[in-house]
Parts: structure tokens; C-alpha cells; sequence
């Protein structure tokens, strides 16, 4: 065992002497990470709520009937973020881009609210943004749900002819009532917008971090091909050290990624590691120590340099967005969320997204940490288990 | 078995990678303080010998015995008498030419102000200690050759492998390591040597084993093999070799 460690660690230390005499290797770990991290962050923006007031717009082609008793009570708060709106202008300005879109209430709307088959409430959309026809679309579900029986459709303007497809009414007069619907909004808690780095930095550090344990098995494979490996070997050096040497090289350079990037993003960007730091800093060690043993597994299953290169650049390639790196994880469709949970970045980033971003606690993530150790404790044993040092 | 006078010896040695026989029931024996020569066109099995005589492969059949060692049941004690210089350049060509030696030396045991001591004087002795902190990518082919071969010194082996150590250098490198391994041997070396070159062979070796299609096809001291060829005048090692082997290309 102290053969083994003494010469693991003289292994680690002459690569990491190697590592730092390789230009591109330090401009491929450290530079390259940040250009993303400064690239996406600005371009992503802040991840929150703006401080303007989003305005819900309605209209109904209905001249009188229940739908006007409905605009009457949403508008007629004195807060009120909902505004009334005749079709023509409505559909005019959503055409136009003045406004996202409306919420319609159809001629037929209080003929049908009991017949068969039911009412429905129309979203029309212009260039609305996926937030926005969201909040929109949110908008017209409420109304419906306290109905009951009402589903909503969804209509875009762009897409289907402009105003005409929408049908035209002329609302005479709005009938007065009590109000039949009511919106409510509840804010917790003081929203401060999320700095865009609390998400690109996370992702961006795991995807390089993984990135350049592939690229490790390149640099583990070449030994072999110039048969370094082999003099090691006859020179008494033990296999068990050579993993282990290895590992050791790959997860100190991943410690230095983590810790440059992390010190750069509280203190050039003012990233927030969320209420619980330490939970953070144990979730990007366990990255790291997988990332590392995906790097020596890599290598133990290439045959030449030119495949671990190939392997090791294919697979990063896919990973990093299946597993969240390119864009938030909880964003895309339950399909891919579940493909994400077959990769160590899956994991990573759901642990990172739920504490830098929706505020969770250490318990919160203990899953995410438990499977990065699994993943890591698998990397190891098959690079154990198949791990060459002769061609 | 090896005896006070032997110090390797291998017997019914066979090798094959799928359906191709590399090395096909070869047994010899070294003896101590001596160049053994182990000739053989390309492909004929010279470097899988090696490889299994070195314990970094392990053969079909047969046994390796070195200093009285099995080199397969014993292969831990074994690799710490034996020093190895590959036919490629097995070297960090990032890291200096002493960088190279002291790493190979506390990876073979050595302190590290030994493995420092070490590598200077090797690095003397293949005249490089002056261009010792210079990266090896720096240095020219006869120059990484002569690394190559000092780095099998660094653990002060009794019996040093060199697979065919001068191939593409100019005949200055070429003299040196000549005059570097005869050094050896007169300080108490054994040395299996592997060359193309049979004026190489015939100025260095002792004794030669010819080698080819896996199987060992004569071996003797180089008056011995040249004697072997009944022919008058004078015989060149490289005449007795095209008669063993033929004159057909070998990939």
C-alpha cells in the first residue's frame, strides 16, 4: 500500500509538472470556462423577475353575457394588473408587437359556459416570449379553472392570418355584476433577480472539468502507445499505482479548476452559493472526483490516443447538454430531464440549480451527491478492472 | 536454470496473438557479464521475446528464470534486477533529460538525492550532462536514444534489455552507445542487445541467437555462426544471416 501511494504520488506530481508546461492545457481548463461563463452570462441575462408589472390584456367578442361580468370584476380593482381591451385594438396591437397578447373571450362564450360542448377562452399570441405566453396562457387556465368545465385555446396571430382568423365582434356595452372571478397573486418573500453566473458557472465548471478528465485519457493512452507505461512496468512501477497516479493527476487539476473558477465567480461576478456554501463546494468535489474517474475509466477503454480523443470529445459533447450544461436542466421536457439522470452532469447540475438557485439546503441535494459518488465508485471500478499498461 | 555461470535462461518460450505465432518454443540462455545478440528480421519475434524475458508479457508457455527467479511467479523481485530500454522512445519528451532519469529512478526505488546523483552520472556517461536541464523534445534522435538507454540504468540493473537502441542515428551516437554498452558489460553488466545492424552484432556480442518466424534458427558466438556457413574467404555476420533467413522481404 505505501508503494503503491509513494508511487502514485510521484506519477501525479510529474504530470501535474507536465500539465503546467502545456500552454493549451491551461488555456483549454482555466481560460476557456471563463470565456463561457462571461459569454453566456451576459448574453442569458439575470434569471428572475422583472421590475416591471406584467398587464394581463382581455377582450370578448360577446355584446353581453357573463364574460363581461368577468372583465368587469378583474378590472375593476384598484390594483389591478388586467385591462380591457375592444378586439379590434386588441388584436390590432398584439399584430403589431405593441402588446404580447390577449385573452378572449369568444361570441359564444356565455351560450356555451353550460351546453355541450363546453366554452372556452382563446389566447391570442404575438411575439410573445416563452415567459410571456406562459404568464398569458397562465392567465386564461385561472379564469377557466374557477369556471369549472372551461379549457382554453390557443390561437397565434402570426401563425394564423392575423386578427380576421380570430373572427370579429363589436362589443357594445359591458353588463354589470358581481364578480364572478377573482385573481390572486401572493408574492413570499422579497424576489431578487438570480445573477445569470449562478447558473452558467456551475454548468459551464462541470462541463470543463469533465472535459479535461476525457482529455486526460488521451494524454494516458498516448503513454501507453509510447510505451512509458510498459517502461513502468518493468521498472517494478505496480498497475494499481498507475491508476491510482493518474486519478490523483486528474482530480488535482480538477481541485484547481473548481477552486479558480469558484473565487473568480464570487469575486468578479458576485455569484451567490446559496444559503448552504458547504453543500456547494461538497457537490463540486464529488464532480470532480467522478469527472476523474470517468477519466481513467476512459482511458482503460480506448485502445489508441486518436480513439480517446475521438471518445473523449463525443462524449463530452453529449453529456454537457443532456446533462444541463447548456441550458437548465428543469426548463427542458420530463424526456429529457430523465436522459440528463444518466449522466454524472445530470446529476451535478440539479444539485447546483436547486442550491444556487432555488435556495435549497444541504438535505435537499444529499441525492445528487449520493449519485455522484456512484457514478465516481463505477468509473473506478471498471477503469480497475480494464485498465492496460501495454498495448 | 540459471547457475553461478548463467544468469538467464529461458526455455520453451512460446507466444501468439490470435492465430499468429510469434514466438514458437524458443529456449537460450545468457550468461553473466555478457552481450547476447538476438538478431532476427522484422517481424521474426525479437521484441515479443524481449517483452517476456522483461515480464511485461506473459507467455503461452514456457518459463524465464533471471538470477535464479522464475520471472513469472517472481516477476516483483525480478523487474528489480532488470533494466529495460524500449525500442521507441519511451521518455516525457515535456520534461528535462535529468527530469526524465530522476522520475525513472524514484519510480524504481531511489531516493531522491540518490535518483539525482544517479541521473547525473548517467547522464555523464552518455555525454548529455551538460544539456541534462533541457527538455528532451529539444534534443536530436541520437541524443533521445542516449537518454532512452541511460533511463534503463537508473535502477542498476545486473541484466539490461536494449531492443534495437541505435536504430536511425548518425554513427557518432551510434560509437557512443557501442562504446557506452561494452562499458557495461566491463563493469559487470549482463546485456541482451537486439539490432538490425550485423556489424553491430559482430562487434559488440558475445554470443548471438538468430530468430526467425518465432523459432530460433541457430546460435553461437559470431565466429562460430560465420564458421557455420561452409564457404571460403572471408564470411560476414550479414552473409550468415541472409543464409538463415533468405533474402525474401520481411514486412
Amino acid at each position: 500500500m505505501t508503494t503503491v501511494l509513494r508511487q502514485a504520488s510521484l506519477i501525479a506530481a510529474k504530470d501535474t509538472r507536465i500539465f503546467f508546461r502545456d500552454r493549451f492545457a491551461l488555456i483549454f481548463s482555466f481560460l476557456f470556462p471563463l470565456l463561457f461563463v462571461v459569454g453566456f452570462s451576459l448574453a442569458l441575462g439575470d434569471v428572475g423577475p422583472s421590475d416591471d408589472d406584467f398587464i394581463f390584456f382581455v377582450s370578448t367578442q360577446e355584446e353581453r353575457g357573463i364574460s363581461r361580468q368577468i372583465i368587469e370584476s378583474l378590472t375593476s380593482a384598484e390594483d389591478s394588473s388586467v385591462v380591457y381591451l375592444e378586439y379590434d385594438d386588441a388584436a390590432r396591437r398584439t399584430e403589431d408587437g405593441e402588446i404580447d397578447g390577449f385573452t378572449l373571450f369568444p361570441g359564444d362564450f356565455t351560450e356555451r359556459l353550460f351546453g355541450d360542448p363546453p366554452a372556452s377562452i382563446e389566447i391570442a399570441l404575438g411575439g410573445a416570449s416563452p415567459g410571456e405566453r406562459a404568464a398569458i396562457r397562465g392567465f386564461a387556465d385561472s379564469i377557466a379553472g374557477q369556471l369549472g368545465q372551461i379549457g382554453t385555446t390557443m390561437a397565434v396571430i402570426a401563425e394564423v392570418g392575423g386578427p380576421e382568423a380570430l373572427g370579429r365582434a363589436d362589443p357594445a356595452s359591458m353588463a354589470a355584476g358581481p364578480g364572478l372571478v377573482e385573481l390572486e397573486a401572493e408574492q413570499v418573500g422579497g424576489i431578487e433577480p438570480v445573477p445569470a453566473t449562478n447558473f452558467t458557472l456551475p454548468a459551464y465548471l462541470t462541463m470543463f472539468v469533465f472535459f479535461a478528465a476525457a482529455m486526460s485519457a488521451e494524454a494516458i493512452a498516448r503513454e501507453r502507445q509510447n510505451h512509458t507505461l510498459e517502461r513502468l512496468m518493468s521498472n517494478g512501477t505496480r498497475r494499481e499505482s498507475v491508476i491510482v497516479g493518474k486519478f490523483l493527476t486528474s482530480i488535482y487539476r480538477g481541485f484547481m479548476q473548481l477552486a479558480f473558477l469558484w473565487v473568480v465567480g464570487i469575486f468578479a461576478f458576485n455569484i451567490d452559493l446559496g444559503a448552504t456554501a458547504p453543500a456547494v463546494i461538497l457537490v463540486s468535489l464529488l464532480m470532480a472526483l467522478a469527472s476523474s474517474c470517468f477519466g481513467v475509466m476512459l482511458a482503460a477503454i480506448v485502445k489508441t490516443h486518436n480513439a480517446a480523443v475521438s471518445a473523449g470529445v463525443l462524449l463530452s459533447m453529449t453529456f454537457a447538454p443532456l446533462g444541463g450544461c447548456w441550458w437548465p436542466l428543469f426548463i427542458t421536457p420530463q424526456w429529457m430531464q430523465s436522459l440528463g439522470k444518466l449522466t454524472p452532469h445530470g446529476w451535478a447540475n440539479t444539485a447546483f440549480n436547486k442550491l444556487m438557485l432555488f435556495g435549497a439546503e444541504f438535505g435537499d441535494v444529499l441525492p445528487e451527491m449520493g449519485m455522484l459518488a456512484l457514478f465516481a465508485a463505477a468509473f473506478m471500478a471498471v477503469a480497475l478492472w480494464r485498465f492496460r499498461l501495454s498495448i | 536454470m540459471t547457475t553461478d555461470k548463467v544468469f538467464l535462461s529461458a526455455s520453451g518460450l512460446s507466444k501468439s496473438f490470435d492465430s499468429v505465432q510469434a514466438v514458437n518454443d524458443i529456449s537460450f540462455s545468457i550468461e553473466r557479464q555478457e552481450i547476447f545478440g538476438l538478431l532476427g528480421p522484422n517481424g521474426a519475434g525479437k521484441t515479443t521475446t524481449i517483452r517476456m524475458l522483461s515480464t511485461v508479457l506473459e507467455p503461452d508457455a514456457g518459463d524465464v528464470e533471471i538470477g535464479s527467479r522464475s520471472a513469472l511467479r517472481e516477476a516483483g523481485e525480478v523487474r528489480k534486477i532488470i533494466g529495460v530500454c524500449p525500442q521507441e522512445i519511451a521518455l516525457y519528451e515535456e520534461l528535462s533529460a535529468i527530469d526524465n532519469l530522476v522520475f525513472f529512478g524514484r519510480m524504481a526505488g531511489l531516493g531522491g538525492k540518490e535518483a539525482k546523483e544517479a541521473a547525473r552520472a548517467n547522464l555523464e556517461l552518455v555525454g548529455l550532462l551538460e544539456r541534462g536541464r533541457d527538455a528532451v523534445r529539444k534534443f536530436s534522435g541520437g541524443m533521445k536514444r542516449r537518454v532512452n538507454i541511460v533511463v534503463a540504468l537508473m535502477s542498476r540493473p545486473q541484466l539490461l534489455f536494449l531492443d534495437e537502441p541505435t536504430v536511425g542515428i548518425d554513427p557518432q551516437s551510434r560509437n557512443h552507445i557501442f562504446d557506452t554498452v561494452l562499458g557495461l558489460r566491463d563493469e559487470g553488466m549482463t546485456v541482451l542487445y537486439t539490432t538490425h545492424y550485423m556489424e553491430e552484432a559482430d562487434r559488440l556480442c558475445d554470443r548471438i541467437g538468430i530468430i526467425d518466424g518465432g523459432s530460433m534458427i541457430a546460435l553461437g558466438s559470431p565466429d562460430e555462426l560465420k564458421a557455420s556457413l561452409d564457404q571460403d574467404g572471408d564470411v560476414t555476420l550479414e552473409e550468415v544471416f541472409l543464409n538463415m533467413t533468405g533474402r525474401s522481404l520481411r514486412d
